[in-house]
């Protein structure tokens, strides 16, 4: 080995593993002090790799046996589509948005956003059936079946869908699903073409959520108890990134 | 709701996951430069891992097999959005504190020079320096051979030394890659 092959060899591999380092660099001052810039270089380069690593958060972990036996997550239904469909900052600026207004609400509400708040609150006690906690996920062809035809797009790693129902408010068909939240179900109303201008809370009896605007159209998540705040934020900002309209 | 087998499996995924969880980060945030997308890309992982977990035969395994799954998983996800790629110059905000988040000035300086380098020379580095990889298991991971990873390395240390050091030894750059 000579110094050129070696310094090629201790720049690929400064731990100088490789076959006949060790015999060349302790018979070359040169090439020994190459190996020592080399170490130097790596310890420099590894405390600048170990960059801050946020809490771990295990994602909502979907149950492998569906009652059909089919195995969840093989199938998945044809409208999955990919997350991000806006900016991140965009979304880490909704989220900001959307926990600023769980926390604070808004002091005033349009008129068109407050008819179409009241439906939905009037809806939420029509179906109260449909929030039940079960680890049985809607079959995929119901939830394709309500879903596809408004929506070409969604992150459905938001959590475990359990019921899917095609439903009228406002005069609209509008896809209503429930996920199964770490504290309890989630109600999503998909409102493709219900245009809100800003976030607005929904609050009543077991309802706890935020009306947010989605693109051109709007999404209502909603828990039962206060604590699922945090939660639907968090689920809020994820369909606010994913959501593609189909209309 | 969940049977003794879904229980076992799900304590098997967590106690596997857990552990190697600040190296998935890492390796993701270096992988596509950008911390927030590595936090999804390494959720997505996840997903997927537990979805296929009966094909992890060995727990031992499980770090290369994860590593794996989040290498894939990256690329989908720029498959899938092919954002744009930012200049050095222009880096988004969290690109920016990624880089920033350390209160050293040399490390900033490094992380800077790291971040700069192309992923074919990132990554083995990577591979190389923070998880402990032979060239060998880099070689096997990236599927490129061994020669291949060897040259990677010793261009990206040679490119991060002319960045951040002005003197220092000769270091032939052959072209045999």
């Amino acid at each position: 080995m000579n110094c050129d092959e070696y310094r090629e060899a201790i720049a690929a591999d400064p731990s100088e593993s490789f076959h006949g380092g060790a015999a060349h660099a302790a018979g070359c001052e040169a090439c020994s002090n190459c190996r020592q810039e080399m170490r130097a270089l790596d310890e420099r380069i590894a405390r600048a790799l170990a960059i801050d690593v946020p809490e771990f958060e295990m994602p909502v972990l979907p149950p492998i046996e569906a009652d059909d036996g089919r195995r969840a997550g093989a199938a998945a239904p044809t409208f999955r589509a990919s997350r991000f469909s806006m900016p991140l900052w965009m979304g880490l600026a909704a989220a900001v948005v959307v926990a600023a207004v769980l926390v604070t609400g808004v002091p005033e509400r349009e008129p068109g956003g407050q008819d179409l708040v009241d439906q939905i609150m009037a809806h939420m006690d029509h179906e109260e059936a449909s929030r039940q906690v079960t680890a049985v996920p809607v079959a995929t062809q119901t939830l394709n079946e309500v879903v596809s035809r408004q929506v070409s797009g969604m992150d459905q790693d938001i959590g475990l869908i359990t019921y899917a129902m095609s439903c009228v408010i406002n005069g609209r068909t509008v896809p209503h699903l429930v996920i199964q939240g770490s504290r309890g179900p989630v109600t999503l109303i998909l409102l493709p073409e219900e245009t809100v201008d800003a976030p607005i809370p929904l609050s009543g009896d077991n309802v706890h959520g935020v009306l947010l605007p989605v693109g051109s159209g709007s999404i209502a998540v909603i828990g039962q108890r206060e604590d699922q705040l945090d939660e639907i934020g968090r689920i809020g900002q994820k369909l606010a990134k994913s959501v593609e309209w189909n209309i | 709701m969940h049977t003794s087998a879904d229980l076992e499996r799900r304590q098997r995924f967590e106690r596997v996951v857990t552990a190697l969880h600040p190296a998935l980060y890492r390796y993701a945030a270096w992988l596509c430069r950008d911390p927030g997308i590595a936090e999804v890309v390494v959720q997505e992982s996840l997903l997927r891992a537990w979805r296929s977990l009966d094909s992890l035969r060995e727990d031992d395994a499980a770090k290369q097999w994860l590593l794996t799954i989040v290498r894939r998983e990256n690329a989908r996800y720029f498959e899938r959005k092919n954002p744009n790629m930012v200049d050095i110059d222009e880096l988004s905000v969290s690109q920016a504190a990624m880089i920033a988040e350390s209160a050293e000035p040399d490390v900033e300086e490094v992380r800077q020079a790291i971040h700069g380098l192309d992923v074919e020379y990132r990554e083995p580095l990577m591979l190389q320096v923070l998880m402990g990889y032979s060239t060998r298991e880099i070689a096997d991971l990236m599927g490129i051979r061994q020669g291949a990873v060897l040259t990677r390395l010793h261009r990206a240390r040679l490119k991060l030394k002319a960045i951040i050091t002005a003197d220092g030894c000769r270091v032939v750059l052959r072209d045999n890659g």
